[in-house]
């Protein structure tokens, strides 16, 4: 079975009734490029939140808001937002990410220093802190680090980290504090995959890979033994977490807040009016008709600026998802007639509300991956649209839609219901495409269903879909090659080309990273002309904090990161 | 008496176990699985076989089917497949949660619209039956999730009389002060919703008894109007109104998951509705037969209130007209 070299992960918002749950994943994984990251779009931290004048203050409670629960903050299972966050505050990572997404050792990293890759770019040695240890007061030594790694490599264990380390040959512990890790080929991207919890050897060991997520450890917080500056006191399901600042917590840096309340709402309205009340001091997603509101009141500073994060429209090129086994999408000139079509800065515009950045390549803009100008760039243009699908052979037809070869220019766009932001840029694109001559039915599926008989199996006409990059390398090889057809592997729209296949080996298999910068620029420029998808926009949702809040501006939240809007908050305070 | 009431336990056991199988079924016809919400959709296939396989979902439907009656009969509701966590533990507290929002607006709405439907029968088209009436149409129309973010905007965040949102406050966890003050506004919304519908029935029943023929001969007798109503046809009234009560019950264990959602009360529908796009199939196949249990519990508690108002009926007897 092939495995797949997938730390992308989804992001996909899903509502049923207003309720929200969102299913996207975990590792906190960096931009090794020492990429300028200007903001795309406006950020704003009000005076509100600067450093006061009076400095930090320990104590205190800050409360969080969110609105999906728990599921296993076990770092070997984590896979869903919430756990996520809650993992992120207990766990001690080996190494962890700065501003600009670098892979870092910090103060509260628990390696020492950043690891030694080899001149052949074949092992990589990790070196720990001397005083790292668990919450029940054992030490944290190499043991944990391979066994962390190779129960995540295990299949029976199922952990959506496996694809991560599936190119770890082997993990070696040389003494307590050092660990040798030794790959199969040159893997760039493997860098990331080392801002990794570690979870206890000494608890864990004798659990079967196949019972780790029916164990406590990781749904119990009385036998959740951690490793960060907060430990998980108590949950209580469907309502709040509690997290108290750790005692035993060995890091030089210790918090300042004493106690995190993670409180879970119905929906994001609920959150926000939490949020305006006082109930609550910070919530990460402001839905974008509230952003306004929330900016009305001047007690509570607004961060705006869009995340790691890319909505698209993919096409299916299997023809036998179409009627008569004629693929709409075959044609190249086609495909750029629709991006040609569609109005991307209109939906930023209005939709979005500014929070959002338009994309030609799936790579984020400004950061070392984008290929800038060297990616075709589809301005809003529908007389170049209907040029393009006139030369490709489509002719209107007596009901005003393009045909070819008798066949109507009709198509389904599928999305997730109850997901008002993809609700209504379906609208846009029908009605963009409807003045081009296509015929457009935007259907919303229930979350669940749709990924069971859609997306995994590969059965659709085009879909309105979003990637989260939770790590900052540019690889895309497990959701655009052809190695990764459907049902096993994550290329959903059976997309095939081959001078891309070769370039996404090429890319990760040197370390060197001018290098992999011109072959990425390759890929974009490719990628943009055959257009496997139309690439909308990058996007975000603004995050709002309370008065209680404090942070040095070095220390502020930052969007972009995965988990970045708790950016530093170890060196957080509040006051009353 | 006693072999009327074991007749029907029987008849709801069986009814029941019905219930089961075909929700059981219902719910696993629908496509997806617990793990396509647990996991990004961009994992590889072979991750969402494996945690299936580690939870038990691989087996066969019958299989899973006879493996949770057989924990059921013996008082287990089974766990959670997303984390493992007991059912039991989850649904207690959210019963009694959602009783408790759910008692209270079903208790203000009965206290007032009972007498007041009762009143404006006797006064039909007077001042106060036309404002119930206007009452019952607000109460109809207004959506509930609108009405409680429009409370929620006056009360809470502009007069900062009430709590936004939650059942207790942080920190008064088990306070009946701050309990009480959390209950205010969604009860208000809650109830009036019910005050419209039962106001509606009371005053309609009303009507139609004492529109017949005993009423009137009651009056051609001399009785006092006052006696009429409350001895003669409030007795007859009262049946009607115990049957829809007697339908409504499970809602007080079902809950209401628009209002649930809107003030944030950690109860039964709203948490209904998650674990349904989570298809946590334990959790749905327990709040079922409780709901289940209360249909069977206010059709049968109904059918005995019917003996006691009306002495007409006689419970297991042929022709009793109620079983």
């Amino acid at each position: 079975m092939i495995k797949k070299r997938n730390w992308w992960s989804v992001l996909l918002i899903v509502s049923l009734l207003g309720i929200l749950f969102t299913g996207c994943s975990t590792n906190n994984t960096a931009n090794n490029a020492p990429a300028e990251s200007t903001a795309p779009t406006e950020s704003a931290v009000p005076e509100a939140t600067e450093a006061v004048a009076d400095g930090p203050v320990d104590g205190g409670t800050l409360v969080m808001s969110t609105f999906s629960d728990v599921v296993n903050i076990n770092p070997l299972l984590v896979n869903d937002t919430a756990s996520g966050d809650i993992a992120q505050f207990v766990f001690a990572s080996l190494f962890d990410l700065d501003r600009e997404g670098n892979v870092t050792a910090q103060p509260w990293s628990l390696a020492a220093e950043l690891p030694v890759i080899s001149t052949d770019g074949l092992t990589y040695t990790v070196k720990l802190k001397e005083t790292i240890k668990w919450s029940d007061g054992q030490p944290i030594t190499a043991d944990d680090v391979v066994y962390t790694v190779e129960t995540a490599k295990n299949p029976e264990t199922g952990s959506p980290l496996t694809s991560a380390f599936d190119k770890v040959k082997t993990v070696e512990k040389i003494d307590d504090r050092t660990v040798k890790f030794t790959m199969t080929q040159v893997y760039a991207p493997f860098l990331y995959a080392l801002c990794q919890a570690i979870v206890p050897a000494h608890v864990l060991k004798d659990v079967k890979p196949t019972e780790l997520q029916t164990n406590a450890f990781g749904t119990d917080p009385a036998k959740t033994v951690t490793s960060g500056p907060w430990k998980w006191t108590s949950w209580k399901q469907g309502d709040s977490h509690t997290l108290d600042a750790d005692p035993n917590y060995w890091g030089e840096v210790k918090p300042h807040i004493s106690q995190l309340v993670y409180k879970i709402y119905a929906d994001q309205n609920t959150e926000v009016q939490a949020l305006l009340k006082g109930d609550t001091d910070q919530t990460s997603a402001i839905p974008v008709t509230q952003v306004e509101a929330v900016k009305a009141n001047d007690t509570i500073s607004v961060i705006q600026k869009p995340g790691a994060q890319y909505e698209y429209v993919m096409f299916n090129f299997d023809s036998s998802n179409f009627k008569d086994d004629y693929g709409l999408f075959d044609g190249q000139k086609t495909r750029q007639a629709i991006a040609h079509a569609l109005n991307r800065q209109g939906m930023v515009d209005n939709i979005l509300k500014g929070v959002g950045a338009l994309m030609n390549a799936p790579f984020l803009p400004d950061t070392w991956a984008d290929p800038g100008d060297a990616a075709v760039n589809y301005d809003y243009n529908p007389e170049t649209a209907k040029q393009l699908l006139a030369d490709d052979g489509w002719v209107a037809g007596s009901d005003g839609i393009l045909a070819k070869d008798g066949h109507r220019f009709s198509f389904e766009l599928q999305y997730n219901a109850g997901n008002s932001r993809r609700e209504q840029v379906a609208a846009v694109i029908q009605q963009n495409l409807k003045e081009v001559g296509i015929e457009v039915t935007p259907k919303a599926i229930d979350f669940a269903a749709w990924i069971d008989q859609n997306v995994t199996p590969g059965k659709f006409q085009a879909l309105l879909l979003a990637w989260s990059l939770n790590n900052p390398d540019p690889d895309g090889e497990s959701i655009f090659s052809s190695k990764y057809f459907p049902p096993a592997g994550q290329n959903s729209g059976w997309y095939k080309n081959e001078k891309l296949d070769q370039l996404w080996v090429d890319g990760y298999s040197t370390v060197d990273q001018a290098k992999r910068k011109e072959i990425y620029k390759e890929v974009g420029k490719e990628i943009s002309t055959d257009l496997p998808y139309v690439f909308l926009y990058q996007y975000g949702q603004a995050i709002g904090t309370g008065p209680r809040v404090h942070w040095a501006e070095e220390d502020a939240p930052e969007p972009s990161l995965g988990y970045g809007q708790y950016f530093h908050a170890i060196k957080w305070w509040v006051t009353d | 008496m006693t072999e009327y009431l074991i007749r029907r336990v029987l008849q709801s056991v069986l009814v029941i176990f019905l219930i089961t199988v075909l929700t059981f079924l219902l719910i696993h016809a629908a496509p997806g699985g617990p793990t396509q919400v647990m996991l990004s959709p961009g994992l590889s296939p072979e991750i969402f076989k494996q945690q299936a396989k580690n939870l038990g979902l691989d087996q066969p439907i019958p299989v899973q089917y006879v493996r949770w009656i057989g924990d059921m009969v013996q008082g287990d509701l089974g766990y959670t497949f997303k984390n493992h966590l007991a059912v039991s533990g989850l649904l207690w507290p959210r019963i009694g949660n959602t009783f408790i929002l759910m008692g209270a607006a079903w208790l203000v709405s009965l206290l007032i619209a009972i007498p007041w439907g009762i009143y404006n029968s006797t006064k039909v088209y007077g001042l106060s039956d036309q404002t119930a009436s206007f009452i019952s149409y607000l109460g109809f129309a207004l959506p509930t999730f609108w009405f409680g973010i429009l409370l929620q905007q006056w009360f809470s965040l502009k007069l900062n009389w009430f709590p936004l949102s939650d059942m207790y406050s942080r920190g008064h966890e088990g306070d009946i002060g701050d309990l009480f003050m959390h209950l205010v506004l969604p009860v208000t919304v809650l109830s009036l919703g019910f005050l419209a519908s039962y106001m509606k029935y009371a005053r309609a029943s009303m009507l139609e008894v004492l529109d017949q023929d005993y009423i009137r001969t009651a009056r051609a007798k001399g009785v006092k109007e006052r006696k009429v109503v409350f001895h003669h046809a409030l007795r007859n009234a009262l049946i009607p109104i115990i049957t829809i009560l007697g339908l409504d019950l499970p809602i007080l264990v079902a809950g209401a998951a628009l209002t649930e959602n809107v003030f944030n009360w950690p109860g039964m529908g709203r948490w209904f509705v998650e674990m349904a796009s989570a298809r946590e199939y334990s959790v749905l196949m327990a709040v079922t037969i409780v709901t289940a249990v209360m249909v069977v519990i206010g059709n049968l508690l109904a059918d005995i209130l019917y003996a006691v108002v009306d002495p007409r009926v006689k419970l297991g007897k042929q022709g009793g007209g109620t079983a």
